[in-house]
């Protein structure tokens, strides 16, 4: 089943068109890794389909809703972690997974479920009762990606989840990411700097340059396209045009 | 919504923020009392003449003993640098030698010393020093001299003319004197307007800097991407910080009050000023004769006006704390709030705006100004500028809150810095 269905979406700031018409598809329970340069229309992208920016032309149905018509919709299904994202510095950690679940469901019952996967996942245990302006870096990423996606949405937005984290969290952050695509069929797309991320965690990616996508397929079709051994290189050759 | 104003209010009341408050009831509480024992030693000060008298004549023993019979205590050294080292004197009037033959024998004109010292840069200090004591020292003698040389109806001669003042208002007249009757209105119109300064300024600085935090932090982006309305978020961070500021208001409102009543319920010295206060409340039926009083219905509008401000205020900072780059320019971003505060505030302060001539209509033009007046509206019963200002404030306030639900539903909240930093934002996609 199609969790989102990008058709053509564009979108410009002033004179500068950030995303030029790329169109891509990820499937329930997919991981779709977004790679590129600053400024290639990364989070442009992202934005657009957390309802945040408004797509100039184009479309994108996420659970079969469009982001331009019901943007109202689309929230319910879908979950957005923006880049170095923090969570509220005076709740404790259980209070924030607590407030969060409250956006999402009104039932108690599904409030409680929804907090119970949330401390599942984030793994934090005992350090949930604690302030969160007491918890590391990392403590704090694995706290809000526990967030975005113990509420299930049929689409996860993550923006660089592993950026500024240590070797063993970010193995972490992949692990949680890939047990819940395959657990929960929660669709992901995230963006990333890191090539080997994208190698080891996505089911396919998109290479991104100018607001366009150069490549896009599994990272097994991309080193084809480009005859390399890895990603990195691949990434290299896509964007000098080799 | 209560869920998010649980959520906002736990943001927005921290330990740190109630100790604040604490302190600040403390602070200015103990304020009250420390006037009342500077106005007592002021009025104590006032009641007290030093005098240096070179003169040692039965004249010069008159002039002590008529300022004692006046009620002034009279304190006497050598000269200035003795009553100053050994009184602690700021001031003082000499009698020089040989005053007393020229006046009383050669009937010449001839001077008295009037000594300052000079220990402090405050010009209102120095304004209550020297000229006004030595002029009680020179009225004392003036008056003995015209004892020596006039006979008759001396209290004619003294006082030819006396003034009855008369004070009209509403197109009615009372005998009454304007200030009295001002000051008996006083403590709530000059209250209400701090109030309002403060609450302002505190709302606009509390919910700039909440949102400032919520953009630095990315949270508010994951606040707008979940599926609750953007009217339910913006009305839960509005409910928040209004509740904040009343609190603080009241906190802050109480404490003036306070200082208010101990300073003028405080006995000092020779002066009583609780006698002076009870006579300003005795002249409240002056203001009633006047048609000053305003009615019951005229509060309701007062409180009308000052609800809609704050409305106004709630929006404009969720509007400017949208707009804020980070959480360092927050006070930046609440200037136009607080200049927009600052001038009505010190305006009504210091004279009627409403007889400002063309600088009203500009005046005008800015909504707090008119909550500023609304008292003076209803006092004076200018009923088509009260009401007038009511509905241009409802107009404002409608037209703030749809273009902060627009604001909160475009792009603007994130592109925003595209806009007028063209290569950040370039760099951030």
């Amino acid at each position: 089943m199609t969790a989102l269905d990008v058709q053509k979406i564009e979108k410009s700031y002033g004179k500068k068109q950030a995303v030029k018409g790329v169109s891509f598809q990820i499937q329930e329970g997919e991981i779709f890794g977004l790679m590129g340069m600053n400024g290639a229309g990364k989070t442009t992208i992202l934005r657009m389909l957390a309802t945040l920016l408004t797509p100039d032309s184009g479309d994108a149905l996420i659970a079969g809703h469009s982001i331009v018509k019901e943007p109202d919709k689309v929230r319910a299904h879908i979950s957005y972690l923006p880049d170095e994202a923090g969570a509220y510095r005076s709740m404790t950690g259980e209070k924030y997974l607590d407030f969060i679940a409250g956006l999402y469901f009104k039932d108690e019952a599904e409030q409680d479920e929804c907090i119970q996967l949330g401390k599942e996942i984030c793994g934090l245990g005992d350090a949930l009762s604690r302030k969160i302006n007491t918890y590391s870096r990392g403590m704090t990423r694995k706290l809000v990606l526990a967030r975005t996606v113990m509420t299930r949405p049929a689409l996860a937005i993550l923006d660089e989840p592993t950026s500024g984290l240590d070797v063993l969290n970010s193995l972490d952050i992949r692990n949680t990411i890939k047990r819940c695509a395959k657990e929960y069929g929660t669709a992901f797309l995230l963006s990333s700097h890191h090539m080997q991320e994208v190698h080891t965690t996505a089911d396919k990616g998109a290479i991104m340059k100018d607001g366009v996508f150069l490549a896009e397929g599994t990272p097994d079709e991309i080193l084809q396209k480009y005859n390399a051994e890895t990603l990195e290189q691949a990434f290299e050759r896509a964007v000098k045009g080799e | 919504m209560m869920h998010l104003l649980r959520k906002e209010l736990s943001e927005l009341v921290t330990r740190q923020m109630l100790i604040s408050l604490v302190m600040s009831f403390i602070i200015i509480s103990m304020l009250g009392s420390l006037m009342t024992n500077v106005l007592t030693d002021e009025f104590t000060d006032y009641g007290t003449v030093r005098m240096i008298d070179q003169d040692q004549t039965e004249f010069t023993q008159q002039i002590i003993d008529k300022l004692q019979e006046d009620g002034y205590t009279v304190q006497t050294a050598s000269d200035f640098t003795e009553g100053v080292n050994q009184y602690h004197w700021s001031e003082a009037t000499l009698l020089p030698e040989g005053m007393t033959d020229l006046l009383l024998v050669q009937h010449e004109q001839c001077q008295v010393h009037s000594y300052t010292l000079l220990k402090t840069t405050s010009s209102v200090s120095l304004s209550m020093m020297g000229d006004s004591s030595t002029q009680t020292v020179v009225n004392a003698i003036n008056s003995l001299l015209s004892d020596e040389y006039l006979q008759g109806d001396l209290d004619f001669l003294e006082n030819p003319i006396q003034t009855v003042p008369y004070t009209q208002a509403n197109n009615r007249t009372v005998q009454a004197n304007p200030s009295l009757i001002l000051s008996s209105l006083s403590l709530f119109d000059q209250l209400m307007p701090l109030l309002l300064f403060l609450l302002v300024v505190l709302t606009a600085q509390t919910i700039i800097t909440a949102i400032a935090a919520e953009k630095a932090d990315k949270t508010l982006e994951t606040l707008l991407s979940s599926p609750v309305p953007r009217s339910t978020i913006i009305g839960a961070k509005m409910l928040a910080a209004l509740i904040v500021a009343l609190v603080y208001a009241l906190t802050y409102g109480m404490a003036f009050l306070s200082t208010v009543v101990s300073t003028f319920s405080g006995n000092s010295g020779s002066v009583d000023i609780g006698e002076t206060f009870s006579e300003v409340v005795a002249t409240r039926h002056y203001a009633e004769e006047l048609s000053l009083q305003i009615p019951f219905m005229g509060w309701v509008g007062v409180l009308a006006q000052l609800a809609l401000t704050l409305g106004i205020t709630l929006t404009a900072s969720i509007i400017l704390g949208a707009l804020v780059e980070d959480s360092k320019n927050t006070q930046y971003a609440s200037l136009p709030i607080m200049l927009c505060t600052m001038f009505p505030y010190i305006l009504s302060m210091v004279s009627d705006i409403r007889n400002m001539g063309a600088v009203k209509w500009l005046l005008y033009c800015i909504p707090f100004t008119h909550t500023f007046i609304a008292t003076a509206n209803f006092r004076f019963h200018d009923l088509p500028l009260f009401f007038g200002g009511l509905v241009y404030q409802a107009v404002f306030l409608a037209f703030m809150v749809v273009l902060a639900l627009k604001l909160y539903s475009s792009d603007l909240l994130f592109v925003h810095r595209s806009i007028f930093a063209k290569k950040k934002t370039t760099e951030n996609e």
